[in-house]
């Protein structure tokens, strides 16, 4: 019987063929699949019990406040739905910032909402693990503990270590350890002594200034990384765009001297590559020309007789810097208007570091600029904080038993002291340590007891970061975790110890807080009630006052001063530098994965540490991109990945500081090295400021590669000119406007009242990612991991590009960076391939995306010209309560769809809502988009290109103005600004 | 046995479509979730005249029109105990004094009443009530008469064709009726 045939009567005999069953099966799944359909998940709607005044389900409040990421203290306004701090903002009424941040502001929100906060008081018990206490108890453990240490009176003290906390909480701390017979001592790793010391020496103040570097014609920077982390960046980079964008036909000049091109130095319109730790005879020699040259306009006989020692051959062969470049750019300082020199970069601190300031500040002076770009009025409060002599005296102390009980509050020294200061093995010799740190860090896991402290964004305070400012720092939300503020504590402390409760009237931290400001009150004589100046302050996220400028005049003594060069300890054959990350400052912002996935403006790197090697160093090292490599000082070594670059010279290696850590959380741990570990206690001579360039080290290849990890691979364009550059000349004498006018089969397309468009300055950008991590924030984009960023599966719908060039310059190249977003084309090659209509063209210009459409085809993708659309791979859990953050007004999207940027349709529509109810269109300047908003450089303009006189459709006509790879037609909504390079002198 | 067995798919898939077409298309008739207290939109909106907004006072001003805090509540329950007599609610036989005593127990333990939502949109849907309202779009108009009902159910079925056929109709001009259409007004 053939086999057919007995399929056939098998069936005959079961009753039913194969073909029939599965037909039947499918029908009823259908059918089950259809009616399924039907019911819906039960959801549920919790109402308020008592609702919160003010609060309307589906608005968001703004509370001012001010952000404590860093000593800056910038104004920020925070953005509350619903109880939940959802994302922030610059105060546009903050004098210091304007209303713009930085990435590690706008990150802030995932210190607040971290997985992996310390969500009670702990206390260690004998087995040396924590267990939670609950804050009673707590509070009557360190109050019996005062009152033992109090009757014991065996002449230990009590020490507070904090951060730089400049306001009420300091004096509250000092108050506290008036009472406790102990004292305060302020810890900022990155603390400026020098600077400090070199002003009280050159001037008899012992102040840092505010530098008006908008002012400035010609800046010269000397190692100052101010658009990252020097003393204020977000005020910096608004004021260096101010003076380095296009004024009419002009710019300002920016000459960056240091060993390293940073983020910073990549900006300038030249790179001057100097020998570490000798800046201050560049700027010696510069003084000598100006003076010799006749350029000073100040009366500056008694410098002669010292700066007649540093002509500019001298200097040239000291600090490897050309003669005629020395001579270039002391008649540019001097002749081009106002100029002003800045430096006192911590990287580049050495053990001169005092001296190589006084050299800075005679170079201004002689120049005429202080007064003018250098404004001693307005100082700011980053000079109170103590020395690292003070610092290091104390881990003496520590380890000799006198202290008694250690408070730690705010700073993780275990991790920003260097090794080889073995601070941990002198707080066991500590008795008991408390620690008030939100978060499990490495200083935290050496405390006996831990009360977590409120992050600022969920507690009362307040912070002077210079005359002209106090901000106020107020609740945006309730506090996430079981915490605390450490205000509210050491007054309830207190309280339960009998012999100081009366020193302490007040029960709560606000209530002291608004003592204190009615101090403020009082002092300001500002006409209004109290209750209307606290509202005010309030609302205004604090007082603001004017500080006139004050003249100096430079001290004789500085006349005899000695300059010497800098002291570099260890046999190896690079020096060492450990520059401080703009994502992660002192290694706080480690523990945020925005900023961990934040690519790093030069490497492009992410959620890693490398090292930067001069090409021709790697080439003799035989290193590549990617090999890892061992350094060793004489106190240590570490080994990281090569991240080969032109912009660092090639006798030197520079790795940042910020990664490495043992403890702090699951996204910082175990993720880099940390360059301080293997960094020498040694002090700047004349400051004791911590000498961060203090040592050469070896290097050697280990054999091992593994993938770098970052976002863009390539450094050059390859001929395509996506970020295009004009020449000064050209500028001025009056170039064409390029504005293509393709034929076209298709007649243009009409818009009604808008068109959404953006113009962005590329001789604004500096690179620095605001714009990255505040999309991040605004619209749900999830992180993905360093394993999915090295499958190019990062999320960004937002992308810092960055081109190294080769260019006839000393440095031998030229940076640039383009901000790359969806274009919003007109022409978009994206739709005709959207099988489904997922993406189109909206009748205002937008390039819609609608994610419930989406079937996940990426043909879109594909298609991109510009290749700006993200894929979602997987659906991206958020760990509670990180998912606290998410935006309500943004769908979160899920596996298998496609996104990009929606030009923040979210706030588009939000905008128009407002308009409408006043009866009206929107207005320019009403709707900002997140990376507008955010910008620090003001690079980034959003509006509508229908309204005539709109800022936009002013600049979409700029002379500057171009279309990224116009000539495919596209038709972007983004009109670009051509940078603008000086002619080679 | 062969045509016994194609007939009887015929006669299932029919079937499955047609009742398939009816459970998707029906302007639901099932008489909604039973919430955790027997709570009479009738009493309230229709007997004692309470206009909507009252309780649900953010719909003006906010995409979300609000649900009555238990506060709101009780601040007409503080007085009002309610008539301790069988009341048919939507043929379930209930006490009124009792159902209201739950709302002050609630009140006392200060725990909100979860309430189960009745009327929902999917996360990728925008939509704002504040706009809606201001056109001076009736409640009633999506959510049926629910001043007529005990429990309350869902009346329309809330998909986009709904919104569309509203949208198409009620639209001024060319122009506002392809800002109606626009996918992103709501998808986003």
């Amino acid at each position: 019987m053939p086999e057919d045939k007995r399929a056939e009567r098998r069936d005959k005999e079961s009753g039913i063929k194969r073909r029939d069953f599965l037909k039947i099966i499918g029908v009823a799944g259908g059918t089950a699949a259809v009616t399924g359909a039907c019911s819906e998940p039960v959801e549920q709607i919790i109402p308020y019990v008592i609702p919160p005044e003010g609060v309307v389900p589906g608005v968001p409040n703004w509370y001012a406040s001010t952000c404590r990421e860093c000593p800056a203290g910038c104004g920020i306004v925070v953005k509350n739905r619903e109880g939940r701090a959802i994302k922030i903002e610059g105060n546009t009424e903050n004098p210091i910032n304007e209303g713009s941040s930085c990435a590690r502001g706008q990150a802030s929100l995932q210190g607040l909402y971290n997985p992996d906060r310390i969500s009670s008081p702990l206390s260690k018990n004998d087995k040396g693990k924590y267990e939670p206490i609950g804050w009673e108890n707590a509070e009557k453990i360190l109050a019996q503990k005062i009152a033992e240490i109090r009757e014991k009176r065996s002449g230990g003290k009590a020490v507070f270590l904090t951060s730089h906390v400049a306001g009420t909480f300091g004096n509250l701390v000092d108050e506290w350890m008036d009472a406790l017979d102990g004292e305060r001592i302020s810890y900022e790793a990155f603390s400026y002594e020098p600077l400090k010391e070199a002003n009280r020496l050159a001037f008899g103040i012992d102040k840092i200034p505010t530098y008006k570097i908008d002012k400035a014609d010609y800046l010269l920077s000397f190692s100052s990384d101010f658009i990252e982390t020097w003393l204020s960046p977000v005020e910096h980079s608004k004021k260096f765009s101010q003076m380095h964008g296009v004024k009419g036909k002009s710019i300002g000049k920016f000459i960056y001297v240091s060993p390293r091109a940073s983020l910073t130095g990549t900006n300038a319109d030249e790179w001057v590559s100097i020998k570490p730790g000798t800046e201050g005879f560049l700027a010696l020699g510069l003084a000598n020309v100006i003076v010799n040259e006749g350029l000073s306009s100040r009366s500056i006989d008694g410098l002669k007789g010292i700066l007649a020692n540093y002509p500019p051959d001298k200097v040239s062969s000291v600090t490897d810097i050309p003669v005629d470049a020395i001579r270039r750019i002391a008649k540019d300082f001097a002749g081009m208007g106002s100029s002003l020199a800045i430096g006192g970069g911590v990287a580049n601190s050495s053990t001169n570091a005092t001296e190589t300031l006084i050299a800075i500040n005679i170079l201004n002076y002689v120049a005429g600029n202080i007064g003018d770009t250098v404004d001693f009025g307005d100082t700011l409060s980053i000079s109170d904080v103590n020395t690292f002599q003070d610092v290091s005296s104390l881990v003496s102390s520590m380890d000799d038993g006198k202290v008694e009980l250690l408070f730690i509050h705010d700073v993780n020294p275990a991790f920003t002291l260097p090794k080889s200061l073995k601070f941990e093995e002198a707080i066991k010799n500590v008795p008991y340590v408390v620690s008030f740190s939100s978060f499990p860090d490495e200083t935290t896991e050496l405390a006996d007891l831990v009360l977590p402290d409120s992050t600022f964004l969920e507690s009362w305070g307040d912070y002077a970061p210079r005359e002209s400012v106090l901000g106020l720092t107020q609740p945006t939300m309730k506090p996430v975790f079981n915490t605390k503020s450490t205000g509210d504590v050491i007054l309830s402390v207190s309280g339960r110890v009998e012999e100081i409760k009366d020193r302490f009237k007040r029960k709560t931290y606000y209530d002291y807080l608004r003592d204190s400001w009615r101090k403020v009150w009082s002092e300001n004589s500002v006409g209004v009630s109290f209750d209307t100046f606290w509202n005010d302050s309030l609302k205004r996220g604090g007082y603001y006052k004017k500080v006139t400028p004050v003249q100096l005049s430079l001290s004789s003594s500085v006349n005899s001063f000695k300059f010497s060069g800098a002291e570099i300890e260890g046999q190896g054959d690079y020096y060492f530098l450990t520059y401080p990350s703009y994502r992660y400052y002192d290694g706080r912002g480690a523990n945020k994965p925005w900023l961990q996935e934040l690519p790093e403006a030069i490497s492009t790197g992410t959620w890693d540490s490398w090292v930067e090697i001069h090409p021709d160093t790697a080439k003799k090292m035989g290193i590549q991109l990617g090999d890892f490599v061992a350094i060793e000082s004489t106190h240590g070594m570490i080994q990281t990945q090569a991240y080969v670059y032109q912009g660092i010279r090639p006798d030197t290696l520079a790795v940042m500081i910020g990664q490495g850590h043992t403890s702090y959380g699951r996204y910082a741990k175990g993720r880099g090295v940390n360059p301080v570990d293997i960094l020498p206690v040694t002090t700047d001579k004349l400051s004791g400021g911590f000498a961060w360039l203090s040592t050469k080290v070896k290097a050697s290849g280990v054999g091992k590669r593994a993938q770098f990890v970052q976002t863009q691979y390539t450094t050059t364009q390859h001929d395509r000119i996506v970020a295009k550059t004009i020449s000064l000349n050209e500028l001025k004498n009056g170039i064409q406007h390029e504005e293509h006018h393709e034929p076209d089969f298709y007649p243009p397309r009409k818009y009604a009242n808008y068109r959404w468009g953006m113009a962005i300055d590329l001789q604004k950008c500096s690179g620095c990612g605001a714009c990255v991590t505040a999309c991040y924030a605004e619209n749900n984009i999830p992180f993905v991991g360093k394993e999915l960023v090295a499958k190019r599966r990062d999320m960004a719908w937002i992308r810092i590009e960055r081109y190294f060039e080769k260019a006839d310059n000393a440095a031998g190249f030229k940076t640039q960076y383009l901000p790359m977003t969806c274009q919003q084309c007109g022409n978009a090659p994206c739709e005709p391939v959207c099988p489904v209509y997922a993406t189109y063209h909206n009748p205002e210009g937008l390039n819609g995306m609608v994610y419930n459409r989406c079937v996940g085809t990426r043909y879109c993708s594909n298609n991109c010209t510009y290749k700006v659309r993200k894929f979602n791979w997987f659906n991206y859990k958020l760990p509670e309560p990180l998912n606290w953050q998410l935006n309500p007004d943004v769908t979160v999207r899920s596996k298998g769809v496609m996104e990009k940027c929606t030009f923040c349709v979210q706030r588009i529509n939000y905008g128009k809502d407002i308009a409408k109810d006043k009866g009206r269109d929107v207005r320019d300047g009403e709707i900002k988009v997140a990376c507008e908003q955010a910008c620090p450089s003001d690079a980034i303009v959003f509006g509508n290109l229908q309204e005539e006189g709109s800022k936009v459709s002013e600049l979409s006509h700029d002379k500057r103005g171009y279309k990224v790879l116009e000539v495919i037609n596209t038709q972007p909504a983004i009109t670009y600004l051509k940078k603008v390079t000086w002619d080679k002198a | 046995m062969k045509k016994r067995i194609r007939l009887l798919s015929a006669v299932v898939l029919v079937l499955s479509i047609i009742l398939g077409s009816y459970f998707y298309n029906a302007e639901s008739s099932d008489k909604g979730p039973v919430q955790p207290i027997r709570f009479s939109h009738k009493i309230h909106a229709q007997e004692d005249q309470i206009p909507c907004e009252y309780c649900h006072s953010f719909v003006d001003v906010s995409p979300n029109p609000g649900i009555p805090s238990l506060k709101k509540c009780m601040g007409c329950h503080q007085h009002i105990v309610g008539r301790d007599v069988e009341y048919d609610f939507d043929g379930a036989k209930i006490n009124i004094r009792q159902e209201i005593s739950k709302v002050r127990q609630h009140w006392d333990k200060k725990e909100p009443i979860p309430w189960i939502k009745v009327n929902s949109m999917p996360d990728y849907v925008h939509f704002t009530h504040k706009r809606h309202i201001k056109r001076g779009i009736e409640c009633s108009q999506c959510h049926g008469d629910v001043a007529s009902m005990d429990q309350v159910h869902k009346v329309h079925r809330l998909n986009m064709g709904f919104c569309i056929q509203c949208h198409t109709k009620n639209a001024k001009d060319e122009e506002e009726l392809a800002r109606l259409k626009d996918c992103l007004t709501c998808h986003y």
